[in-house]
């Protein structure tokens, strides 16, 4: 196998659940969710498949939120399995830590990792999912992804519970948002339950798809203290280094990056700046560089590893973000956690993101970030500032992974609670609430998946289709082997 | 905290904006405050019917140009308009507007008249010693094939003439338009005829929009005035050979000066733009400097 691979396997190690796995679990984790309507106690466990085109080996917010929360939920004792596209060679069943199985299946890409969509072609495999793992829920990600939303469109017509997250934040004047807002009103106006990451998401994503604001929930992403402490002995305290860890793109404000550089350097001659993160802005960095004679003192690191992005933080004093828009911003809980002082621009719903003694907040001007630094600055100098221990100490418990397994547990068991629409109410909610146009078009594409649906179960009924077998065993019985000799977690079957 | 927790007693605290904090409500909780960031058509211009009637006059008085030129072309390929007059009073439209630019130009000018009138100089003598050229250029094409190229080409300039910003005229409306000409005036009959006809089309097209530019800057009364005058001669112009096409032209400058205007201020009303904290932030400020 190749670096690829090998990359890629090292994730899980890293991305491990920030706490260990409890040492009690429900002997027989989805018999009690396969007979649903069977009543539904607190204790209810669900067979949950999330979906989404962004999935390891691909790097980001998405993806380690859908490995994090897979590993909490599965160590609340419900079954997870994760399907996305294949990346590469990778394709096929893979299982991660804690058996946490993962379908690589083959669907063409066609731009930024989101797989073209027919609304129909998917349904065979998906169903097979479904069916094999016998689930009860489907979680989709990621508003980018089409994947996701065919898997939504899929699940309605299985009679599957759905639940969607919206990651990120849309405008709406040009023509492209109109265009995608449509279709998310159109793919989430008869999904059980929303979940957006921060209040100004779900604002967005309600006036986007004209949803009821009850059926949204908000549930932050985390961020894992124990991968980001603090290590003052790795600064020079000699001098003041400024870090910024981004991909280098003109959403995250990279221009303004390229103001406030010379603006800061010729105000202070001890000022250092250090830049993680690769993409198409790069250039201008470079430039800025270059004009202004700073090579000793902007270092551009290029691509990070995401296990790298620790060792990068610590060596600074002040964490700088500058986007432009932002759903709800993990770099800032990172660069906190880290001890860092964080000066970040307001923009989307960053400011609820940290409490206020912890954040330094600007407009998205130069002048306005120069000042917020300058200030930053002037209190690092005098010694006017928290240690980072003690940021530390504060961030840690703010956004954990095991409570927002918690929150998404308990929207899975409201889901779970609500009616999945019959065919005939789905057809009347679509045309009620898309528009005429396209609730008609959407409406008949519903109705040759169900037919779809229909010859799909005739050809291969479900009762023929095996019921997969999870890494745990059947009944679990394998789980307390398991804990005596740990098994290899990267090892990959397939 | 949690999506289901039930209706019970209503927490005293007041419901905040914040993700750090735990707070005592439901995740799917929706306060009083919810949406309350949302504005709606921030940006919208509030236009007023007779504001954009002027506006519109531009873009009409621009089509009369065009028209204005094919009359002139008509005239001197039949032979009534001969190649010397055309010169002469282009000649003297030239001064003259160039006299009330300076006029309305308050003295302020970033050229020297030397350097006008060496760009004019320049300009003459060039397209006089390759008019013989331009007037052979497109002998071996069909002549159907050379007035649909002109058609193309002046429509071409009429789209992309950046009537917001209308000085200087915009490079692909300007070379639009002068190719549009040059194939014109290619069928002329003589390569004085070409020539004469090439100075008038710089003068239509590339002086003209810059004096009509400084009238409305400085003399904002005369704008309207300009772009009635030449409208009327635009229609005057082709109602002389070809009635049907000056009324068809009378009828479009109606519904671009009277009726467009009207639909919209009328469609103004429907404008339902959303903004809030989602919106990408705009880099307003110029940021070029630090690169210069």
């Amino acid at each position: 196998m190749g670096q690829r691979r090998k990359g890629c396997d090292q994730v899980p190690a890293h991305f491990k659940p920030n706490t260990p796995p409890s040492t009690t679990h429900t002997p027989d984790t989805h018999s009690s969710s396969t007979h649903r309507g069977s009543g539904h106690e607190d204790c209810v466990k669900h067979s949950i498949c999330m979906v989404s085109d962004f999935f390891y080996p691909n790097m980001g917010g998405v993806e380690s939120h859908i490995y994090q929360l897979s590993q909490c939920l599965i160590e609340k004792g419900h079954k997870v399995v994760i399907a996305t596209h294949a990346y590469g060679d990778r394709r096929g069943v893979r299982y991660l830590t804690n058996g946490l199985k993962v379908y690589y299946l083959p669907l063409q890409v066609m731009y930024n990792q989101s797989t073209a969509t027919t609304c129909f072609h998917s349904l065979p495999l998906l169903r097979c999912v479904f069916v094999r793992e016998r689930v009860t829920v489907v979680h989709a990600h990621s508003s980018f992804s089409a994947m996701a939303h065919d898997a939504l469109f899929h699940a309605k017509t299985m009679g599957l519970n759905t639940v969607f997250t919206d990651h990120s934040l849309f405008g709406f004047a040009d023509l492209s948002s109109v265009l995608t807002n449509k279709l998310l009103t159109v793919s989430l106006c008869d999904t059980n339950h929303i979940v957006c990451v921060s209040y100004t998401s779900k604002e967005n994503t309600v006036l986007r798809a004209a949803l009821d604001p009850d059926i949204v929930s908000v549930i932050p992403n985390a961020v894992d203290p124990s991968d980001f402490t603090p290590d003052p002995g790795r600064r020079d305290d000699s001098k003041i280094t400024i870090v910024v860890v981004s991909r280098l793109v003109y959403r995250k404000g990279i221009d303004l990056l390229g103001g406030i550089i010379p603006e800061l350097c010729a105000n202070h001659s001890d000022l250092f700046f250090i830049i993680g993160g690769e993409g198409p802005k790069r250039i201008v960095l470079e430039e800025v560089r270059e004009k202004y004679q700073l090579h000793d003192r902007v270092r551009l690191l290029g691509a990070l590893d995401h296990k790298d992005v620790r060792d990068v933080l610590v060596q600074g004093h002040i964490f700088l973000n500058t986007s432009l828009t932002e759903a709800f911003c993990m770099a800032i809980v990172e660069g906190a956690s880290c001890g860092l002082q964080v000066v970040s621009t307001r923009v989307g719903g960053i400011p609820e993101v940290l409490p206020d003694d912890l954040v330094t907040l600007c407009e998205p001007t130069v002048s306005s970030l120069c000042a917020g630094l300058e200030n930053v600055i002037a209190r690092q100098r005098s010694g006017n500032v928290l240690s980072p221990a003690a940021i530390h100490r504060q961030v840690q418990t703010l956004y954990t992974w095991r409570n927002v397994a918690e929150r998404t547990e308990k929207v899975y068991d409201q889901a779970g609670r609500q009616p999945v629409l019959s065919l005939p109410a789905r057809l009347q909610r679509l045309r009620s609430h898309c528009g005429a146009v396209a609730g008609s078009i959407f409406s008949f594409f519903a109705v040759i998946n169900f037919l779809f649906l229909l010859f799909l179960q005739w050809l291969h009924p479900d009762q023929l289709i095996d019921v997969a077998m999870d890494a745990s065993g059947p009944h679990s019985c394998w789980r307390t082997l398991k804990k005596e000799k740990p098994k290899d977690p990267n090892s990959a079957v397939i | 905290m949690g999506a289901d927790s039930g209706p019970g007693a209503p927490p005293t605290v007041p419901w905040r904006k914040v993700l750090y904090e735990r707070q005592p409500f439901p995740d799917n909780y929706v306060d009083r405050r919810f949406l309350e960031e949302l504005r709606r058509n921030i940006r919208v211009r509030q236009y007023r019917y007779w504001a954009v009637v002027r506006e519109a006059g531009l873009v009409a008085q621009q089509l009369s140009c065009v028209a204005v030129f094919l009359t002139l072309w008509f005239y001197m390929e039949r032979g009534d308009l001969g190649p010397s007059t055309l010169l002469w009073a282009s000649l003297g439209f030239a001064l003259l507007g160039y006299g009330l630019y300076e006029v309305l130009g308050g003295g302020s000018r970033e050229r020297t008249r030397l350097a006008d009138l060496q760009s004019a100089a320049v300009f003459l003598a060039f397209t006089f010693g390759f008019s013989p050229v331009l007037k052979t250029l497109t002998e071996s094409v069909s002549t159907d094939t050379v007035y649909a190229m002109s058609a193309m080409m002046l429509l071409a300039h009429l789209v992309s003439f950046p009537y917001t910003q209308p000085s200087p005229p915009g490079s692909l409306s300007l070379n639009a338009a002068l190719f549009g000409s040059v194939c014109l005036a290619s069928r002329l009959p003589g390569a004085l005829h070409t020539f004469a006809m090439l100075s008038c089309a710089l003068l239509v097209f590339a002086l003209w929009p810059c004096l009509l530019h400084r009238l409305r800057d400085r003399a904002e009364w005369s704008f309207p005035c300009a772009a009635a005058l030449v409208c009327v001669a635009g229609v005057r112009g082709l109602a002389s050979f070809w009635p049907e096409g000056a009324l068809l032209l009378f009828l479009a400058l109606l519904v671009l000066t009277l009726a467009c205007p009207l639909l919209l201020v009328h469609l103004q009303r429907h404008k339902d733009n959303i903004h809030g904290p989602w919106d990408e932030a705009e880099i307003r400020e110029d940021l070029s400097r630090f690169l210069s």
